[in-house]
């Protein structure tokens, strides 16, 4: 099933299938890429920035860049 | 030939499957602790916890043990009395007042001084207010920052206050900036170079500014009225988070998200600490100092000129009406645009020969903060922001004391404590 | 010539700067973007060369105002030597920064920084290939014991620009565009 990076629930795991090609550039340096295992470490309340991990580093998104993010659950 | 995106990275695959053997990967305790600092339901207490701790060891460390147990002694019983000893407490001469004891009125009769607040000769109040509890506090603060910034935990509290910062335009990563303003201004509005647009910048300048105190003042005001401490810091941040929230609203241009790496925790190393704690206090005392001798020399003058006499008298009204401080406040109001913490130290004075309630006292003190930037923040905003940006700042700046100063009046008087 | 010290936020940058550099450091900033980054001398082939510490960056695609000024100032000093910091343990997302100075054609050298963390989190990394892959100086480090340092140094003047076809090449071709699943 497919859903948005900022849809996934706590501690859920997916892989990325899509990013906007505005945001691809800029998370790619930070490990984020296509066809990459990504977790949702946290979730912060009230529409928060989550913190996700790939490749055993975090990082923080806003919750308006995780929406760019298209990624496939089991 | 440049490579795309997804090219480079199917290249970094295919040499990292040739040379990188990745063996069992074990979750230790620090990458549980990692983790727990960053979620809301932990990190949040934890937070709270490491800004309290942080809180008391600048008291203790700062307030307690320096500036009380050793600096007041060494200015009050020593310095102080030397100096009037030696120059037989000549409070006819004018030079004796300006650099030594300006002495105050009791009952109809001028007097000498008995510490170095009231004192505010060049050479007491001078050194007594850089080196006896400034100094101190600015030190203690910059270590915490320090061990923060090399443990890793800042970005961490970055993420944590995204929810909150990004309702007002700014990023979780405006945290930086904020807390080396709570050191003191100047390097915090530098800090402002790292945010992303213009606008987050021009937001994050003014706030600094006005909300801001900075350690020295934080030192000072902690010194004089600890009892009124939360109050104040409540009422700062009301007014950062308030005005932050209508100037978003107000000023043009983006506010783009957090994008943040949330590094590993590391084990601080005790050079880099030592060596950042001595550019950086080093820096504030030559920052500092200066003007707080200077702001000695030029209130001195007004004094003794007459000059600060028919300011009172000219500004007196207004003040009393609209924030509901007498009008001797006045004079620290003059000597905070050179420097806040000698102007606080003023209140402390007045404080002292008991012309002001306590609500007086606390109004003083948050106008101190929020009516104008120190000299040096000021010379670095001009230089920071284009002369559209810098002429809005002061607007908003003026708004926001008229606009904020007069609330906290009208709520003393709905509460009858004004 | 100048030799730029690069890499990811985060990877014991600054440990390695005062390493390389004497006593001898200043903090300035950057004209027009004004992100603070420091240079100072370091002894190299008998002579003072400067030494800039780049502020970190994931990649020279800026995504905040710190990765502009150093993709600036990678722009602006092109006969520079460039020593790319890598987080051993994250080595991928390192070499994404590396390639993309490599293809720029700056002469590179790889310092494999935390080393020790690498290996106790059971990384084994095959430097000797790595090297051959990319056909630039890679070596193993260690920051904050200076382990390396002397190695890292003296294999300074073996940098070379590479052409990127030719990693590609060596690592044994890439489809290209193509998502890897």
């Amino acid at each position: 099933m497919e859903k948005k990076l900022s849809e996934m629930d706590f501690d859920e795991e997916g892989t990325v299938k899509e990013i906007e090609e505005t945001l691809r550039k800029q998370v790619a340096g930070m490990g984020i890429r296509e066809g990459k295992n990504i977790r949702m470490a946290t979730k912060q309340p009230i529409k928060g920035p989550v913190v996700v991990e790939v490749d055993e580093s975090l990082t923080s998104l806003g919750l308006g860049v995780a929406e760019k993010i298209v990624v496939e659950v089991g | 030939m440049p490579l795309s995106v997804d090219e480079r990275w199917n290249l970094i695959e295919k040499i990292s499957k040739q040379t990188v053997e990745f063996g069992a990967r074990k979750h230790t305790l620090k990458d549980a602790i990692a983790e727990l600092t960053v979620k809301p339901l932990t990190g949040i207490p934890v937070a709270i916890a490491v800004l309290y701790g942080i809180w008391s060891f600048f008291v203790d460390f700062a307030g307690t043990l320096f500036t009380d147990g050793f600096m007041v002694r060494l200015f009050d019983e020593h310095w102080l009395p030397f100096l009037q000893n030696a120059f037989h407490n000549n409070l006819d001469n004018w030079a004796y007042r300006l650099f030594i004891d300006a002495g105050h009125i009791e009952n109809g009769v001028l007097v000498a001084s008995d510490n170095c607040l009231e004192a505010f000769g060049v050479l007491t109040s001078g050194f007594f207010v850089p080196f006896g509890v400034v100094l101190w506090a600015v030190l203690a603060f910059y270590l915490m920052f320090a061990l923060l910034e090399d443990v890793g935990y800042l970005p961490r509290l970055a993420v944590l206050v995204d929810t909150v910062l990004h309702k007002i335009g700014l990023h979780g990563y405006a945290i930086v900036p904020t807390f080396l303003s709570l050191g003191c201004n100047v390097p915090g509005v530098t800090a402002t170079r790292a945010l992303e647009t213009r606008k987050q910048r021009f937001l994050m300048i003014t706030l600094l500014s006005v909300f801001v105190p900075c350690g020295a003042q934080i030192g000072i005001m902690q010194d004089l009225v600890p009892e009124l401490m939360g109050w104040i810091f409540l009422t700062l941040a009301i007014g950062y988070l308030g005005f932050g929230f209508i100037l978003n609203k107000i000023v043009p241009g983006k506010s783009p998200e957090i994008i943040m790496d949330v590094p590993p925790y590391r084990m601080p190393m005790m050079k880099n600490i030592v060596s950042k704690l001595w550019v950086r206090t080093s820096r504030f005392l030559l920052v500092a100092v200066p003007f707080v001798l200077l702001g000695c020399l030029i209130v001195g003058l007004m004094y003794l000129t007459g000059a600060m006499d028919w300011l009172a008298t000219v500004l007196g009204p207004f003040l009393m009406s609209w924030f509901g401080v007498p009008e001797e406040t006045v004079s620290p109001l003059i000597a905070g645009f050179l420097r806040k913490d000698l102007a606080v130290g003023m209140l402390g004075g007045l404080m002292e020969q008991g012309i002001m309630t306590t609500f007086q006292v606390f109004t003083s003190v948050v106008l101190l903060c929020i009516y104008f930037p120190c000299l040096a923040t000021f010379a670095l905003m001009l230089k920071e922001e284009n002369w559209k940006e810098f002429l809005g700042s002061i607007a908003s700046l003026v708004a926001m004391v008229l606009v904020y100063g007069g609330l906290i009046h009208l709520v003393g008087i709905m509460l009858e404590v004004a | 010539m100048k030799i730029l010290l690069m890499g990811h936020p985060n990877v014991g940058k600054s440990v390695f700067f005062n390493r390389l550099t004497g006593a001898k450091v200043f903090e300035s900033n950057y004209p027009g973007t004004t992100v603070d980054f420091t240079k100072g001398w370091m002894r190299f082939g008998g002579e003072d060369v400067e030494l800039i510490d780049v502020p970190g960056a994931f990649s020279l695609e800026p995504k905040d105002r710190a990765e502009e000024v150093a993709v600036k100032m990678l722009e602006e000093n092109r006969d520079s030597v460039v020593i790319c910091v890598l987080d051993a343990s994250k080595v991928e997302r390192g070499l994404y920064l590396a390639l993309e100075i490599i293809e720029r054609g700056y002469p590179v050298v790889v310092a494999l920084n935390m080393w020790d963390v690498a290996e106790d989190k059971n990384i084994r990394i095959d430097v000797e290939k790595l090297e051959r892959i990319l056909g630039v100086p890679v070596v193993p480090t260690i920051a904050i014991s200076g382990e390396g340092f002397k190695e890292l140094v003296s294999k300074i003047k073996e940098a070379a620009p590479v052409k990127i076809e030719k990693i590609i090449e060596n690592a044994g071709g890439v489809e290209s565009a193509a998502v890897s699943g």
